[in-house]
């Protein structure tokens, strides 16, 4: 059922989203095509944002292949400098965002080379082994027809083995409007919606019917490229963790968070041998006093995240995950007034101010401001979209006392105190209800 | 070698130094609760922390916001009244103008203040938040080559509160991606959570027990800009304490359980998800054994 919504969305998201785009380019008569396409993609970003406060199950370990055209096609300057070096650079930035974003995921690489598929790089949560294998991609020659169905499949016989509460997916860059198949390219598709494998592709060219077909039968998304700031847009759209597939196998997964304790014996750590090094001829273990403790066996790593070989605890920075924490918890939305709203600050002669950076606010940079529904305070549009893109954390809601903490507080709100939900273990549903209504 | 250092130094002495210090003045502090006259005390003491800045470098910009029981606000400068000085008096003028701005500020605020029954906890995350959108704007207006580094220094006499967890580490990422340090003068008790914060961003994390030493503290730990503190001899580095917060009692642990779904966490098995209200499949915590980890991994 949420299924068929979700498919009816995307239609809709497309369909309209595709139209739009021509007439709003069209209407521009002063020939500012840039400020047109700026346009959409802001509109794409709020639309995006929406969306987002509506989920709360993601796939937040992830594991996902991309999928690179290598092809005759991807020579083609339109993109620049070709299709390719701007596709290389793009996944660069990518590529360090997905992994700042989702920690604990991994990514691979696959080439599509004249109608073969080339596993560039591993499933690994290392972004440099990834950004170095860009590099090599830069020099590859572009010749012939690539062959998506060979690529999948590539992808889907790795990603069949990943362990089960994990989300998989696949990200499709296409130039090419056609691709070269074995066999029936519907019978890889089945494969893919059977092993709940969500494939995007972004298209670099036209819509091509194939592609569009397999994001929508695997729930992904499907774009077509303006020129390369919608193309950028589109890539880091999928930066974004994807709703919790249905076929994930969910579970508590207990994990270490590896601290010092010598803080408090106030005395150095003494020294120690670390595990990761240990049969390590090429750079043998060191003594030394520096490293993350295991908390169960007090075992020593250099790098996290880490399974602790001598106990099997898995072994993470708590902050690494917390990066990821925002994705949960959205700031709501602003909801968009004119600057006569705001409130005049009679002991400032008069003036009305953005609640975030402090900016006098005037005419007519600042005809729109934007208000948040909870702490009820004003901001100007570039306090909107740092608020909303980069920092995570309405201001208002968290300097005013009341609002504060918006989650925590709505704890609260039942009349229990923090302390007092110690003992209660499974809270009620209408206490989860009210943690997400916002 | 020296090239590249005389390089950073000429660049260090062209660059906008923009410092933002975020003054706990919550009446629960510990310091104030012993005698308000301290308080007093350390703003004179931030007071001349700040015209010291300011005297390091024509271009150097200060902001001073109050973070107390009831409400985040700017000290200095305030918004709309514009820093027009008369050239006349020269810089002189600047310094008399931060004092006399963020003493009078303090003062409404104090005022205007609701009554405290008791002791409350001092949202400096939000405080911190607000720092960094106004950072943000000012960056955002640095005229084309020019250069600004953003600081914020954190001057606290709270405890701990790990209610803002979330809100600290969206802070700290945000301050980390955007290049600006966060330091942290503790006036009480050490803060694991800004002491997170000054290792992800590279600041210093000090702790001054007394009150009568702080200017000499905040001259030496806090004054010189982070790109020159290599070559300082600085207090050394606290070890710092990254357990995770868990979600249902936002207590500090170092063993918990993640939600695959979702990476929320919690300091106790149970068989479902409160943040996504997920339904766990596997019965158990895995089991606690050696294994190879193509093993353990199909496992879970
Ligand atoms: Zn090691
Ligand atoms: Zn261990
Ligand atoms: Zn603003
Ligand atoms: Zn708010
Ligand atoms: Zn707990
Ligand atoms: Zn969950």
């Amino acid at each position: 059922m949420a299924d068929d919504e979700n498919e009816d969305q995307k239609e809709y998201r497309w369909e309209t989203g595709y139209e739009k785009t021509w007439e709003a380019i069209k209407e521009d008569d002063d020939g500012l095509l840039d400020s047109a396409i700026a346009e959409i993609i802001q509109k794409a970003k709020r639309k995006r944002q929406v969306q987002k406060a509506k989920q709360n199950r993601l796939g937040m370990m992830r594991h996902l292949f991309v999928v690179i055209d290598c092809s005759e096609s991807m020579s083609v300057p339109d993109l620049k400098p070709t299709r390719l070096l701007c596709t290389l650079k793009l996944l660069e930035i990518f590529i360090e965002e997905f992994f700042d974003q989702n920690p604990i995921s991994q990514l691979g690489i696959i080439a599509l080379k004249a109608k073969r598929a080339e596993k560039i790089t591993e499933l690994t949560g290392t972004a440099r082994v990834h950004l170095k294998a860009l590099e090599g991609l830069a020099n590859v020659t572009l010749t012939s027809e690539p062959s998506l169905q060979n690529g999948l499949d590539m992808a889907l016989k790795t990603l069949k083995v990943v362990p089960s509460h994990a989300s998989r997916e696949i990200v499709v860059i296409m130039g090419s409007l056609t691709t070269c198949d074995p066999v029936d390219i519907n019978l890889t598709i089945d494969e893919l919606v059977k092993e709940g494998i969500r494939c995007s592709v972004i298209s670099l060219s036209a819509e091509i019917h194939v592609c569009r077909y397999l994001t929508q039968k695997t729930l992904g998304t499907y774009g077509a490229v303006l020129d390369d700031a919608h193309f950028r847009d589109q890539l880091l759209s999928q930066v974004d963790p994807p709703p919790a597939a249905k076929t994930q196998h969910n579970s508590l997964i207990r994990m270490g968070f590896p601290h010092s304790k010598d803080e408090v014996e106030g005395k150095d750590a003494p020294l120690s041998m670390c595990m990761c090094h240990v049969d390590n001829l090429d750079e043998p273990s060191e003594l030394c006093t520096t490293g993350h403790h295991c908390p169960q066996c007090k075992s020593k790593y250099c790098e996290l995240p880490v399974e602790c070989q001598s106990c099997g605890l898995t072994l993470v920075s708590a902050p690494h995950l917390a990066r990821s924490y925002h994705h949960l918890f959205p700031v709501p939305n602003y909801e968009e007034l004119s600057m006569e709203s705001v409130p005049q600050l009679s002991e400032c002669d008069g003036i009305r101010k953005c609640y975030g950076c402090q900016k006098v606010l005037s005419a007519p940079h600042d005809k729109m401001v934007f208000k948040c529904s909870h702490c009820k305070q004003f901001y100007c549009i570039d306090c909107d979209i740092f608020i909303h893109e980069t920092l995570h954390a309405c201001v208002g809601c968290n300097t005013i006392p009341g609002v504060a903490g918006l989650i925590y507080q709505q704890q609260q709100q039942g009349g229990k105190t923090i302390a007092a939900e110690t003992h209660d273990m499974l809270p009620s549903t209408s206490k989860q209800q009210r943690q997400f209504s916002m | 070698m020296d090239a590249v250092e005389q390089a950073a130094t000429k660049e260090a002495e062209s660059s906008i130094d923009l410092l933002v210090i975020v003054l706990d003045t919550n009446p629960s502090q510990q310091f104030v609760r012993q005698s308000p006259q301290n308080l007093t005390q350390v703003l004179e003491s931030i007071i001349a922390f700040g015209n010291a800045h300011l005297m390091q470098k024509a271009q150097n910009q200060l902001a001073v916001i109050s973070c107390s029981h009831h409400s985040t606000d700017f000290l200095y400068p305030v918004p709309g009244r514009q820093v027009e000085l008369r050239q006349i008096d020269g810089q002189y003028e600047a310094f008399s103008l931060v004092e006399k701005t963020v003493k009078q500020q303090l003062g409404n605020i104090l005022m205007n203040a609701p009554r405290l029954s008791s002791p409350c906890e001092s949202l400096l995350a939000g405080s911190m938040t607000m720092a960094l959108c106004y950072i943000s704007r000012l960056q955002r207006n640095v005229a084309a080559g020019a250069k600004m580094h953003s600081r914020i220094l954190v001057v606290t006499g709270s405890n701990e509160c790990a209610s803002q967890y979330m809100t600290f580490m969206n802070v700290f990422f945000t301050a980390q991606k955007l290049g600006i340090v966060v330091d942290t003068c503790a006036l009480d008790k050490t803060l694991s959570l800004l002491q997170q914060g000054c290792d992800i961003t590279n600041g210093q994390f000090l702790k001054v027990t007394q009150l009568d030493g702080l200017l000499q503290y905040l001259l030496w730990v806090f004054l010189p800009a982070p790109q020159m503190r290599h070559k300082l001899v600085l207090p050394p580095p606290p070890k710092v304490d990254y357990r995770a917060s868990c979600f249902c009692h936002r207590e500090l642990i170092d063993i918990g359980y993640v939600c695959s779904v979702c990476l929320s966490v919690f300091c106790k098995y149970s068989p479902i998800c409160t943040t996504c209200h997920t339904i766990f499949k596997t019965p158990g915590p895995l089991p606690i054994k050696p294994k190879k980890k193509k093993k353990v991994e199909k496992q879970m």
